[in-house]
């Protein structure tokens, strides 16, 4: 694991720093102990299954939720007994959350009340700026009753940005969309993001959608950090079986490192591990193997790094295929480049050193 | 202006709790205090008294004298085959008020299907004057009833026409149900109706589609989602039909009495300490029950809001709608309504139009002019009065809002003890009128002496502020379930955009229940309008006089020969008074709402 | 007598909720003011009450009558005195036997004064309707209840027995003896009549027979006149109100039981701490003048109680007197009618 976050060399002051926080509903232990630290002007994404605690480790950050224990600094500052409005935090809510008898003018001005811009500007250039930022510039006049998914989506980001706030918080800001708007505005929140170099937290169970967007991801899974990385080492070395099954359609493989300590030895058959490992004989062993590191090809019997198996569905995805096989006992997702889509049984092909061990 | 609603809000509990304590808990806890206190000592002892006495509980009267001995008798009345258990004035009470919630509920739930689900002309007026009957003083009600239901009264003349009765429900329980239904039957109707405006389209559409036909889904899916507004009506209609009084007696006789009757004759006897042992038991039933209720509620509260809301079907569309049986109901609905709601109502006008001889007269009304022109000592000027219930309305309605709305910040906060908290702010429903009027007597208006001064707390403000403490439960009944059906991602929004609590409630949730504060508006208005026992007491005199305390003594004029000709013309100004004025309110608020 | 008047200030509190009025003692120049107290319809247009003031001013001009009417009536007294509130009227208008017996056992010091003989024409009083042994008060007015019956539908009900036919039956309206005058003393005549042994008995006939006990006298009375029954406990002052070509005197008949009417005189006495005693003295001689018994008679529509006042007019006309008045004593009700109404109405109440 050596590759290295984009921000922590241009920036190494930390904008969100969390310490053993704990949240309980009632009997009902929501996050048991988390750390985390966010830097300064990046965008941090909490990933994980619904329920798993990440809404609740950002209503933490908001100050929308009383840690049982713990610690929330924002810019150094020690945030955690104080109220949401004293913490200059925006927040975007999945729901959009506007407020329905306020106009898109008022609904973006709102926050701006509450605080004093530096260079005093005059609060409606600032919302005729911010709305102008999210692309929806003269809609101040209209109520939200009249605007789109996706232009409502905007208001509310204009709106949690209007007041300068230190950290950007994005809560499923994305769900309630449909796919192609939801990737447009993917793209344009990392755009203005960028642009502000403001500290985001976004939440997301879209696995998909964190990989595209971070900086850095934490994966969360019952209410415990599983993995702190960036997209590429948390895509392709997730750090335990849970987060490899999570991020992306992984195929795991379970069994033991066979005496010669160069093979798995898994449903009565050996399979080939990278050429250097710390693992000893005999030892239980975790593997998984990413879809697109197997290709579907003819090969010499007899490979170890083979696996003959038997075509059960395709999904066409327009740039490659989505083959479901079956290899003995298990299921095994191949993606494929191919033109036509395979069939019958195959031949599933892997270099030994994209075997990543768990 | 931002500051100010922060610091505004801890004021104003204090305001709040301050009023309360002055012209509600201390003038109650006076009386009650002697249910428990018997020269300064505690005691169960008055307690014991009446709970053991059969007159009062009947059979359960031996829980209290002779514990010991029931499983006995329960195993002799189960073995005597389990004959019907006499619980005595207390149980006799509570029967008849579980009676008039059924029927009140019966009777108002259809109502509340028109006024939300069909669209005709009139309808905002209708739903408007719905909570009329509230301010009827029950002297008007009886005269209105008997009109109605009597021996010669117009039901039995109609029945008479097509070959029917006469019934005779005069003196009845059955006619006594009646008039709790004519009181509380709006009351179900106007908090249903807003739940049921509120019943997300897409959660019906859905049952449909999944197969379910009309029925079903209104079983499945609309009722649940109207069974929290039904209960607050059912809870409210019984501890008012618990506590109901001089309806009973004028309506029922005194074989019906309630507790609350009997209370009265303890007071009138002053044999206080058994008035207070009951009026401290109907109080603690009443609050256990809210209590109860209240629990209940705070599991039922769902965020809804943000569905879609259902059309309203036009009533009359076309004749071939007229066989719709779902019409055909309405319209029969109608029929009911019109004979129980606006029959008495009517009956009232055209009794302040009538000499007893059955001739029409104008003599009632003259004499509402006669006593405007009379400058005489302890005359009551019907226009004096009219404004001084306006006046007292709208400072009830002012005060009793945001007293309402803090208890509702209350309720809907996650908290323990926030139900005790909230029933224990509701107690000015839970206390029977008689013992607060007897406390205020004893307190406020006797007063007491403070350095050499005996201050006493009357007059016009006094009065506010004690229907400000009747009104602010309604208030708070109304707004509840809006506040709580707020979605709370509004108000972390608007938190995370730097507003502090108060300023969230006044900037953002306040303008959403928008509907459910006129509805709470409407209802302090008109509990102010209708009260009578504190307000007789502290106006001292004839200048703090409204229109129910005037009507009342009109009622004891004999210029005009025995009758209640002039107390009829004084209800009809009454009842014209407040139907303009609810449509006013109804009016600003909606402006207000947009 | 250094008399007091009382000034209210309505005092806005901070909060501006409640009002303090705080009574601030401010000496008067002359001890003329002369408060009355008396229940709330005694004043207003037209009332007895203000045709005293205004003529009992102009007799003596140096006086000024306030009124301090309550909706409780003497309870209110009883309790201020028990609670050492203060009582800031000279005298109190209105009290019957049962009030007075009522004052008597609630309190340990006599609420009134003993004036009785120091007031002029008290000697004329009609000694039946005298009611305090003690000369505290004052008889000035009377009624006498009766039945007011329809001759269309019934016989005139002659006796007590009678009201028991099935003739009768579902017939007769009263009301609660627990909180109307009239219907106390409908109840008190039964037990005169039946006896304290003999009227619960009587009264569980009535019941049978289908009598309905109303809250009070209005509601009863409207309730005969809907024709919901056609005989009602009234006064036998009825056809005062109701005489003439346009009314159907027939619905009016006053039906005297056993030739009997149970007589409820009303009288006034002195607070034992008035301010003005001398005053409320005058006042009360002023009440029992010829002049003004018959101007109460006719504007309270009751009886004068002076002997030998004829109001004349309509009163004088149409009012009925029963050939034989009957009422309980002072003494006779002490220690007993708290016990005879309780009683009667558990047994109402249970059936």
């Amino acid at each position: 694991m050596t590759t290295t976050d984009p921000h922590s060399e241009s920036t190494n002051s930390t904008a969100v720093e969390i310490t053993d926080i704990g949240v309980d509903f009632g009997h009902v232990t929501a996050l048991e102990s988390i750390s985390l630290s966010i830097a300064d002007g990046a965008f941090f994404t909490l990933v994980g299954p619904s329920g798993c605690g990440k809404t609740t480790l950002l209503r933490s950050i908001a100050g929308l939720e009383t840690p049982s224990h713990g610690k929330v600094s924002i810019g150094g500052r020690d945030v955690t007994t104080e109220p949401p409005e004293a913490r200059n935090v925006g927040i975007v809510f999945q729901n959009y959350s506007l407020f329905p008898h306020l106009s898109v003018a008022d609904n973006v001005g709102y926050g701006l009340q509450f605080h004093d811009l530096s260079g005093q500007r005059d609060p409606e250039a600032r919302v005729a700026e911010l709305l102008e930022l999210v692309d929806l510039p003269g809609f101040g006049d209209r109520t939200p009753t009249e605007l789109s998914g996706g232009q409502k989506q905007r208001v509310a980001l204009a709106r949690a940005l209007a007041p300068e706030p230190d950290v950007l918080l994005l809560d499923e800001p994305l769900s309630a969309l449909d796919a192609r708007l939801r990737a447009k505005l993917r793209v344009q929140i990392k755009t203005i993001q960028r642009d502000l170099g403001i500290t985001t937290v976004y939440v997301t169970h879209d696995q998909a959608e964190a990989l595209a967007i971070s900086d850095r991801i934490a994966v969360i899974q019952q209410g415990q950090i599983q993995q702190v990385d960036t997209p590429e080492t948390v895509y392709r070395q997730p750090a335990s079986r849970a987060v490899a099954e999570f991020m992306g359609n992984n195929n795991v493989f379970e069994g033991s490192v066979a005496d010669d300590g160069q093979h798995l030895e898994t449903e009565g058959k050996l399979l080939p591990l990278p050429e250097t490992h710390d693992r000893a004989p005999g030892t239980s062993l975790t593997v998984s193997i990413r879809p697109e590191s197997l290709v579907v090809a003819d090969s010499q019997q007899g490979d170890p790094a083979v696996l003959s198996a038997t075509v059960e569905t395709v999904e066409f995805l327009g740039d490659a295929y989505r083959v479901h096989c079956r290899w003995r006992d298990k299921s095994v997702l191949v993606t494929t480049a191919a033109t036509t889509p395979p069939e019958g049984t195959v031949k599933l092909h892997f270099d030994p050193e994209d075997v990543h061990l768990l | 202006m931002r500051a100010k609603a922060s610091r505004l809000l801890p004021v104003g509990i204090a305001a709040m709790l301050t009023t309360l304590v002055v012209v509600f808990y201390y003038p109650v806890g006076s009386v009650l205090g002697s249910a428990i206190s018997v020269g300064g000592r505690l005691t169960l002892d008055p307690l014991v008294a009446v709970l053991g006495d059969p007159f009062y509980t009947g059979s359960a009267h031996s829980l209290v004298t002779a514990p010991a001995s029931l499983p006995e008798r329960f195993v002799a009345w189960v073995n005597a085959g389990m004959p019907a258990v006499d619980f005595g004035l207390f149980g006799f009470t509570a029967y008849q008020a579980l009676l008039s919630t059924v029927v009140s509920v019966a009777v108002g739930l259809p109502g509340a299907y028109l006024l939300a689900r069909f669209e005709f002309p009139g309808r905002e007026f209708l739903r408007s004057v719905t909570i009329l009957p509230f301010v009827m003083p029950s002297i008007l009600v009886a005269v209105g009833f008997l009109a109605m239901f009597g021996r010669t009264g117009v039901v039995n003349d109609l029945l008479a026409t097509v070959g029917l009765g006469p019934v005779n429900v005069v003196f009845t329980l059955e006619i006594v149900i009646l008039a709790h239904a004519f009181y509380n039957a709006p009351l179900v109707t106007r908090l249903v109706t807003a739940a049921w405006e509120s019943v997300d389209t897409r959660s019906v559409e859905t049952a449909r589609t999944l197969g379910a036909p009309p029925l079903r889904a209104f079983r499945d899916v609309t009722l649940p989602q109207l069974v929290p507004a039904i209960l607050t009506a059912s809870v409210l209609t019984f501890i008012f039909t618990f506590l109901s009084f001089p309806i009973v007696l004028a309506l029922g006789g005194l074989q019906l009495a309630t507790v609350e009757v009997w209370l009265f004759a303890r007071v009138q006897n002053l044999e206080l300490v058994e008035a207070a042992t009951l009026g401290a038991i109907e109080t603690a039933l009443s609050l256990g029950l809210i209590y109860i209720y209240l629990r209940f509620e705070a599991t039922q509260i769902s965020t809804h809001g943000q569905g879609q809301l259902r059309s309203r079907l036009p009533l009359f569309d076309g004749w071939q709608s007229v066989s719709d049986p779902r019409r055909l109901g309405v319209f029969l609905y109608c029929l009911v309504a019109a004979v129980l709601f606006v029959g008495p109502l009517v009956s009232l006008v055209v009794e302040s139009l009538t000499t007893p001889n059955g001739a029409f007269t104008l003599d009632y009304y003259a004499f509402l002019l006669a006593q405007q022109a009379s400058a005489a000592v302890g005359t009551i000027n019907p226009l004096a009065a009219i404004i001084n219930s306006l006046l007292f309305g709208l400072g009830a309605l002012v005060l009793a809002l945001p007293m309402g709305v803090l208890v509702s910040v209350v309720a809907t906060h996650e908290g323990s003890g926030s139900r005790f908290a909230e029933a224990l702010l509701t107690a000015p429903l839970a206390v029977s009128g008689i013992v607060l009027g007897l406390g205020m007597l004893r307190t406020l208006v006797f007063g007491t002496t403070v350095f050499g001064h005996r201050l006493t707390v009357t007059g016009p403000i006094a009065i506010v502020a004690a229907h400000a403490i009747a009104a602010y439960p309604f208030v708070t009944r109304n707004v509840t379930p809006a506040l709580s059906g707020i979605d709370d991602r509004l108000v972390d929004a608007a938190r995370a955009l730097g507003a502090d609590r108060p300023t969230v409630l006044v900037d953002i949730e306040l303008p959403l229940i928008a509907p459910a504060l006129i509805a709470g508006a409407a209802f302090a208005f008109a509990i102010s309008i209708g009260e009578f026992d504190s307000t007789v007491l502290l106006a001292e005199g004839v200048d703090s006089a409204t229109m129910p305390v005037a009507l009342e003594r009109y009622t004891a004029n004999r210029s005009l020969g025995p009758n209640l000709g002039p107390a009829t013309a004084m209800g009809t100004v009454l009842l014209a008074v407040t139907t303009g004025s609810f449509i006013l309110i109804d009016r600003t608020g909606r402006r207000w709402e947009r | 007598m250094n008399r007091r008047t009382f000034l209210r200030h309505g005092v806005g509190s901070v909060a501006g909720l409640a009002a303090l009025s705080g009574c601030i003692g401010t000496p008067s120049d002359s001890g003329q003011t002369l408060t009355v107290a008396a229940y709330s319809s005694f004043t207003g247009d037209g009332t007895a009450g203000n045709w005293l003031k205004s003529a009992f001013e102009s007799e003596t001009p140096e006086a000024t009558v306030t009124f301090q009417t309550t909706e409780n009536g003497v309870n209110e007294f009883i309790q201020r005195r028990s609670q050492g509130a203060p009582i800031d009227a000279d005298l109190f208008v209105g009290l019957n036997t049962g009030e007075l017996v009522r004052a008597d056992q609630q309190l340990d010091d006599s609420l009134f004064a003993a004036s009785g003989d120091r007031i002029d024409g008290s000697e004329t009083v009609k000694s039946a309707l005298d009611f305090d042994p003690a000369g505290r008060v004052v008889p000035y007015d009377t009624g006498y209840i009766s039945l007011v019956y329809d001759a269309e539908e019934v016989d005139e009900p002659a006796t007590f027995d009678t009201l028991l036919k099935p003739q009768y039956e579902n017939e007769l309206l009263t009301q609660n003896a627990e909180g109307s005058d009239p219907g106390r003393a409908f109840l008190l005549w039964t037990i005169n009549q039946k006896g304290p042994d003999g009227y619960l008995d009587y009264w569980n006939q009535l019941a049978d027979n289908g009598i309905q006990i109303l809250s009070d006298w209005g509601t009863a009375y409207e309730a005969y006149q809907d024709e919901e029954a056609s005989m009602v406990v009234s006064y036998s002052t009825d056809q005062v109100y109701y005489h003439g070509d346009d009314v159907d005197i027939s619905r009016h008949q006053v039906g005297f039981l056993n030739d009997q009417g149970y007589a409820n005189p009303e009288g006034m006495a002195q607070f034992v701490n008035a301010d003005n005693p001398e005053l409320a003295r005058e006042f009360m001689s002023f009440m029992l003048s010829e002049r003004a018994q018959a101007e109460i008679a006719t504007r309270n529509v009751q009886f004068p109680a002076v002997e030998g006042v004829d109001p004349g007019g309509d009163f004088g006309e149409f009012a009925l007197e029963p050939p034989e008045a009957v009422t309980y004593s002072y003494d006779e009700l002490v220690g007993n009618v708290g016990g005879w109404i309780d009683d009667w109405a558990r047994q109402i109440v249970s059936n």
